[in-house]
């Protein structure tokens, strides 16, 4: 199953995935354009700090069993079969709000869309970029993610990587050599000096 | 982004074996990098980013959901200009500081400390003289230079409050200027005052702050620019029509190859001269090489092929595949325009990078520090490091291209009026009577979003076929030097007018008027004719363009063309569409403010109708009739 694999220790909080997301799913796909269209193009993807200057990009996980589906009452959420992907049919969606309150990842929003030809507010959540991925690209936040805090492909495979390098850790820390960092040193001397300023502000 | 073909890269087709040398080896250019750079950020292509203060950094989002304002309350009006004022500052900065460098060597050199300078072109001197009022009749030429570089130095200062060279403008724009109070003051001070202005809590009005970049900007364009060029013209002569070749294959294969590179001519000058000295020549052959070979890159080129002839091995985007080569001794940086990526590069091949100011030091490079007083003694000392490189170039690593480009340079204001015949007559004759429906200045830099060369070539040539005399300067000029466009047989692309008019005087459809601060040329020749006319200068059928800009001096040279009044088009996207008052003063509103305004366009042939349209709107007003275009076969 492929997937958008999310290293929450990467993420310095650019919102540049949000950009890119937005624009994907604007109806002129271009930056420049999409910032004048009517609706305004929402993101799907939403990077939110946590603690301190942690943050995180939340999104739909595209899980299964999929609880959004179970109780959506008009059908508009089906599952791609071939790809996993949940998707929200726009046209059938009643704004009743239920997906949003049985995703248990708060990842569906709602906004005007300029899919359908009434004006209302719509669930709004990723589609794994269903239209890219058709064209063997990946999807838009992947692209635009410049600190390795999003990758896509087969979840296993990934999992696989991040796997080995615990391993690689755990295996110098027994070894007695100097323990290799999981992120980047620079990000690693920022978010440090980041994380004591902000405790600073928490004493006060 | 779809990966683009190697070869789509570039329309230089000198280029075109070292981009697939630089593949081969794996040795990462420009383009790379911008690959590696896309997507670009969203916030940063739009100016919507601010970092001037540590509440932030802070940005707005461009799709309306919050924030709409940064923990100051700026909004995006003001970001986009703080932001854009913000470049204007360093673009002017980045001229005039050339230009401050520029009066310390003529003020040296009239006080006779300087070893290697001399006053060449002396009726300049006399002329600047006379128009600060300096006494000129019976007094030795370095007693008038040493006070006009001193009279120089005050424009930098804050106790005259005016800039000289801005008298040059018809009275209309001088009133102009005064009504809306942007006549520029002083080089500096209008720098620090952006600075000042775009300080957290300071200008939140748009417009106003937006108002002082323009006066920055004219600073550089009628200030720190213009005496970058007039005193280069006093030291090392005012250029002519001279005749060399471009693009990679200047290279030679049994010399030593020098590069200069960067903006400033004074090192680069006594480079030459050492170059051509005896003793250096001697040390060549003894070492097995046929002699020394000096080619230049950006603007220092343009400054050496404007007053000496020396070829140009290529522009802005070239720099690094000069060094693939693998054929260069010694490549030899001032500053500006370098590309941090030069001494990696530089270290895969026998090359010496050799940084020269103490403004532009790299790390992996060698340093020999200018200094006017033993100028020429440094340039004999950085002509001998590379001779001695020679031995070690190895020949399995060169690739020199094939088939230089002709091209003729040189053409000053002064040139031009001598080509003439003397007067600025017959061009305005001609452009009367519509032979030449206008002049369009192409100018500014290359820019790896867009294929290299292409959009100032195409743009150049879709103008002249419709009898509009192209002037350009930088790396503009070099791109058309490459595609053939500067030599006079070129004016059978023209229209039949302007053919006609450039073959009469024996001319390029396309004139080379120098560097990038020699935009300052281009702003004369326009005051000048607007002068004869007793019209201002945005009455006249002239347009700017910067097809390919990329960088902060860019714009600063756009800012002080549309404030003196002329249209200009930039083919890049600046920064500011995350604003859409900050984008409809700049392509709308200031054409009330300064009678001229911003227009921007990727595509060239589209930028080469919008530029006709313009012309042909101004022509009308001024009451010109335009005949019919017949388009060359």
């Amino acid at each position: 199953m492929k997937n958008v694999y999310i290293k929450p220790e990467n993420c310095i909080g650019c919102k540049h995935c949000e950009v890119a997301c937005a624009v994907e799913h604007s109806e002129t796909k271009n930056l420049y354009t999409a910032i004048s269209e009517e609706p305004l193009p929402a993101s799907k993807i939403h990077v939110m700090p946590t603690f301190g200057v942690m943050t995180y990009p939340g999104k739909c996980m595209h899980c299964d069993p999929t609880p959004c589906i179970n109780v959506c009452p008009s059908g508009a959420i089906t599952k791609d079969p071939s790809m996993g992907t949940i998707l929200i049919n726009e046209e059938k969606c009643i704004e009743c709000g239920m997906c949003a309150i049985a995703c248990p990842f708060n990842a569906v929003s709602f906004n005007p869309s300029w899919r359908i030809s009434i004006e209302r507010e719509i669930a709004n959540k990723c589609d794994n970029c269903h239209e890219r991925i058709t064209k063997d690209l990946i999807p838009a936040c992947v692209e635009a993610c410049k600190t390795g805090a999003l990758s896509y492909g087969d979840i296993n495979e990934l999992i696989k990587k991040e796997r080995r390098a615990v391993g690689r850790t755990a295996a110098q820390f027994a070894a007695a050599v100097p323990i290799e960092e999981k992120i980047p040193a620079l990000l690693k001397v920022w978010r440090d000096m980041a994380l004591s300023m902000s405790q600073v502000g928490e004493k006060i | 982004m779809i990966k683009k073909e190697l070869l789509e890269r570039t329309i230089d087709q000198s280029a075109h074996p070292i981009l697939e040398k630089a593949a081969e080896e794996h040795i990462e250019t420009a383009w790379d990098r911008l690959e590696a750079q896309e997507p670009q950020c969203g916030y940063g292509l739009l100016g919507i980013c601010c970092r001037n203060c540590a509440m932030g950094p802070c940005r707005i989002d461009p799709f309306g959901d919050s924030p709409t304002r940064g923990v100051c309350g700026a909004d995006s009006d003001i970001i986009v200009a703080r932001n854009l004022s913000r470049m204007i500052a360093a673009g002017a900065a980045a001229h005039s500081d050339h230009g401050r460098d520029i009066v310390e060597v003529l003020h040296l050199t009239a006080e006779g400390k300087t070893l290697g300078y001399k006053i060449t072109d002396e009726e300049k001197l006399k002329r600047l003289a006379q128009e600060y009022n300096i006494l000129t009749d019976t007094r030795p030429k370095e007693e008038i230079a040493k006070e006009l570089a001193e009279k120089a130095m005050e424009e930098f200062g804050m106790v005259k409050n005016t800039i000289q060279f801005a008298e040059r403008v018809p009275d209309k724009r001088k009133d102009l200027w005064k009504n809306v109070g942007i006549w520029p003051r002083s080089i500096d001070r209008e720098i620090v005052e952006i600075m000042h202005r775009t300080h957290i809590g300071v200008g939140a009005d748009y417009a106003n702050i937006l108002l002082h970049g323009l006066r920055a900007s004219l600073s550089d364009g009628w200030g720190g620019s213009m005496l970058a060029t007039e005193f280069s013209d006093i030291l090392f002569g005012t250029p002519e029509p001279k005749e060399t070749s471009v693009n990679l294959a200047v290279l030679k294969e049994d010399m030593v190859n020098i590069i200069v590179h960067g903006h400033n001519p004074v090192l680069s000058e006594m480079v030459v001269d050492a170059s051509r000295d005896q003793e250096m020549i001697d040390l060549a052959k003894q070492k097995g090489a046929n002699g020394i070979n000096i080619g230049g890159i950006c603007c220092t080129s343009n400054e050496l092929l404007m007053r000496r002839g020396i070829p140009v091995a290529g522009n802005f985007l070239v720099q690094e595949l000069a060094l693939i080569t693998g054929a260069i001794e010694a490549m030899v940086v001032d500053y500006q325009c370098l590309m941090p990526s030069l001494p990696s590069i530089a270290s895969c091949y026998h090359t010496k990078l050799i940084t020269t100011s103490p403004k532009a030091k790299m790390r992996g490079a060698m340093h020999m520090e200018f200094e006017p007083e033993r100028a020429y003694e440094i340039g004999k000392n950085i002509v001998r490091e590379a001779i001695e490189n020679y031995e070690n170039r190895n020949s399995n690593k060169v690739n020199i291209p094939k088939n230089p480009v002709k091209l003729i340079a040189g053409f000053s204001t002064e040139a031009i009026i001598k080509a003439l015949g003397g007067t600025a007559q017959p061009l305005i004759d001609a452009i009367t009577a519509g032979k030449i429906r206008g002049i369009a200045a192409l100018v500014g830099c290359n820019n790896p979003k867009i294929k290299h060369d292409y959009n100032h070539v195409t743009l150049a040539k879709k103008l002249i076929e419709n009898d509009i005399l192209v002037v350009e300067t930088g790396c503009s000029a070099i791109a058309c030097g490459k595609a053939g466009l500067l030599v006079p047989e070129a004016a059978d692309q023209a229209g039949e007018g302007l053919k006609e008019i450039a073959k009469a005087l024996g001319i390029p459809p396309v004139l080379h008027m120098g560097s990038c601060v020699d935009i300052s040329r281009i702003m004369n020749v326009a005051a000048a004719i607007a002068n004869a006319l007793n019209v201002d200068i945005s009455d006249l059928p002239v347009a700017g363009a910067a097809p390919e800009w990329m960088s902060e001096k860019a714009v600063s040279i756009g800012s002080y063309v549309v404030a003196s009044g002329i249209f200009t088009v930039l083919g890049a996207i600046p920064p500011v569409l995350g604003s859409k008052n900050v984008t409809t003063l700049l392509t709308q509103g200031l054409n009330d403010v300064v009678g001229a305004t911003f227009a921007v366009e990727p595509d060239p042939e589209k930028e080469a109708e919008l530029i006709i349209n313009h012309i042909e709107k101004k022509r009308k007003a001024l009451g010109l009739t335009t005949p019919p275009i017949a388009a060359p076969m």
